[in-house]
């Protein structure tokens, strides 16, 4: 056979093969969505509203400050739980179950390179943990809006006498200042960042676990070292003893290994009134961008000899 | 030279051992082993359990790498992932996703083999029809039984109209009729002119379909050769008689005995297989072929 031949041959089956497909990524992805979807994970929105209406409901005795800030903390800590948790368990229980039933057979047997797969996966995680966000802050604003008009309509009643155009004017504005602002959307992208980042560290530890629990209990692990990492680097390495090549070193690998998600917590500000520098979601943004390029690239690495 | 010599599979010298762990010395699955196959033919891959045969079929589709040794698919190195363009390929026991529906299943894995969205509707309506499975098309594979899930997944190992198609014990716990419905289907493949790869237990139904046929034993490949030659006994004869009568067999028998050195070893009434009489007794439906509609 002449390699003329042999080549004209090999490039028609290459003909229709591309190195990256965005349509095979896209597939994947959906697929994982309409997986979880199907799986019911949707009935969570029902708690998600029990604890929203239960803040509303057994606080009414409080001030209205302290009530528009419970409900905040609530539904803000509502949504970092179910949003870290389906990213976590989520990714977790994916890719392990697609090796054990090898169902990962027949998609890697079909032309998919590995790191199309990871991607598919880890979009269609991102993809439900955004859609939960979404439905979540729609049901949060909503309450919070019609709270806030049912508050102002019970200040304005205790006012003794008829109120001034002024008092309801500031009234209104103590108020408002304390409900439903646009800052508050700022505390959803830190919750969906944050969520990123951890659905990334699961898929890395997915790609070496032997199970859905080992990968479970790793990322949780993981993502509570995250939390305390800051606090470990300021301790062992104060700011004025951070000049050794090794210490920065050190500092820099613990920095990849465990992210300081600490840094995504925002909310506690938000709920307060204080507003997020653009600088500091922006920051928030680019380092989330980093980790999923870090922890996606890892998780190739490892997954690309992985032996199925 | 023409494209039709280049051999759908040739895999050169494949060696492939595991490491056990805590001990030094490995297990060897497969053992230097050698094998060719031809474009447009059904070739069977058959040997007792842990000899080798699923692990020669996973290095072929780059689910593991060789230890030592090639293998490469219409000329191309398995290993990369452009290979696996030319293949269709369904595992033993196959899990899909039991939440999808038959229709959604096959829209899947079309989409991933690059075919475009118009182009997937008709070819999960055309394969639905050739695997017999369109009345189920919208139920969920949760519901499906083993065989409708065999012949889906022989559905989706045809989505990307592959040149070769690889099968993992295709029948393993599908009934009789379920299983000839299978073998029905890889003697389609084969009037298409699709290479197959058939690895089974069933070694009439390998008999049946195969033109080739490879022995492994112990990683190593012990027997290869056309079902002719390994099956034939060479020095005898064999004569089916219809509507014959005791006179004419006597006659016969008497013609034989006088000829020396020629011996009659057996005579008697053909056997039927056990599976044509079930078929014939059960009409050759199965309770899935039922289900569908």
């Amino acid at each position: 056979m002449t390699e003329a031949n042999e080549k004209s041959f090999e490039d028609n089956l290459n003909s229709g093969f591309k190195i990256f497909s965005p349509s095979r990524v896209m597939a994947i992805a959906m697929n994982t969505f309409t997986q979880l979807v199907r799986m019911k994970v949707f009935y969570f929105l029902l708690i998600f509203s029990v604890l929203i209406i239960g803040a509303n409901v057994l606080f009414l005795n409080f001030t209205f400050e302290q009530e528009l800030k419970i409900l905040q903390d609530v539904s803000f800590g509502a949504m970092t739980l179910f949003a870290s948790i389906f990213s976590i368990v989520g990714t977790a229980l994916l890719i392990p179950k697609d090796i054990e039933d090898r169902t990962l057979y027949t998609i890697l047997t079909k032309p998919v390179p590995r790191f199309e797969y990871l991607i598919g996966k880890l979009l269609g995680i991102l993809f439900l943990v955004a859609v939960s966000l979404v439905l979540m802050s729609i049901l949060f604003f909503a309450v919070l809006y019609i709270r806030q008009y049912g508050i102002l309509a019970e200040e304005t009643n205790q006012i003794r006498g008829q109120p001034t155009a002024e008092q309801l004017s500031s009234l209104k504005e103590t108020i408002f200042s304390q409900g439903l602002r646009l800052e508050l959307l700022n505390g959803v992208i830190a919750i969906f960042l944050k969520a990123s980042v951890a659905a990334a560290i699961a898929l890395v530890v997915s790609t070496f676990a032997s199970s859905t629990l080992f990968t479970i209990i790793v990322s949780l692990v993981i993502y509570f070292i995250g939390h305390a990492q800051s606090m470990a680097l300021t301790y062992y390495f104060p700011e004025g003893d951070m000049h050794g090549a090794l210490q920065r070193f050190i500092a820099g690998i613990v920095a990849i290994m465990f992210p300081n998600l600490q840094m995504y917590n925002v909310v506690d500000g938000i709920v307060s009134g204080q507003s997020v520098p653009f600088a500091l979601m922006a920051r928030l943004t680019g380092l989330t961008g980093f980790y999923l390029v870090i922890y996606s690239f890892v998780s190739w690495i490892l997954f690309a000899k992985k032996e199925l | 030279m023409s494209e039709d010599l280049i051999p759908a599979v040739k895999i050169e010298n494949l060696t492939k051992t595991f490491p056990v762990p805590f001990r030094k010395e490995k297990v060897v699955a497969v053992d230097n082993l050698s094998l060719s196959v031809k474009q447009g033919e059904v070739y069977g891959l058959i040997g007792p359990n842990g000899s080798g045969k699923s692990t020669t079929m996973k290095v072929l589709l780059g689910l593991i790498s060789a230890t030592s040794g090639n293998s490469s698919v219409f000329g191309m190195n398995s290993t990369e992932t452009a290979s696996r363009g030319s293949v269709g390929f369904l595992p033993e026991n196959p899990y899909f996703y039991k939440y999808l529906t038959g229709a959604e299943t096959i829209a899947f894995y079309g989409k991933l083999c690059g075919i475009n969205r118009k182009e997937i509707k008709e070819r999960t309506n055309e394969l639905l029809k050739l695997v017999e499975l369109e009345g189920a098309r919208d139920r969920r594979l949760a519901g499906y039984s083993k065989g409708m899930l065999q012949r889906i997944g022989l559905a989706q190992a045809l989505v990307g109209r592959p040149k070769l198609v690889v099968l993992d014990e295709p029948t393993a716990g599908v009934d009789p009729a379920g299983s000839r419905k299978i073998r029905d289907l890889i003697m389609q493949l084969k009037e298409q002119g699709i290479t197959v790869i058939l690895s089974s237990h069933l070694l009439e139904q390998v008999q049946e379909v195969c033109d080739r046929v490879g022995i492994i034993f112990e990683g190593k490949l012990v027997r290869e050769g056309s079902l002719q030659e390994l099956i034939e006994i060479e020095n005898q004869t064999e004569l089916v008689l219809e509507n014959s009568n005791p006179d004419l067999l006597e006659k016969i028998k008497k013609l034989i005995n006088d000829q020396e050195g020629v011996n009659l070893i057996r005579s008697g009434k053909p056997k039927t297989t056990l599976e044509t009489l079930f078929l014939r007794e059960t009409g050759g439906e199965s309770r899935d072929a039922k289900n569908d509609s």
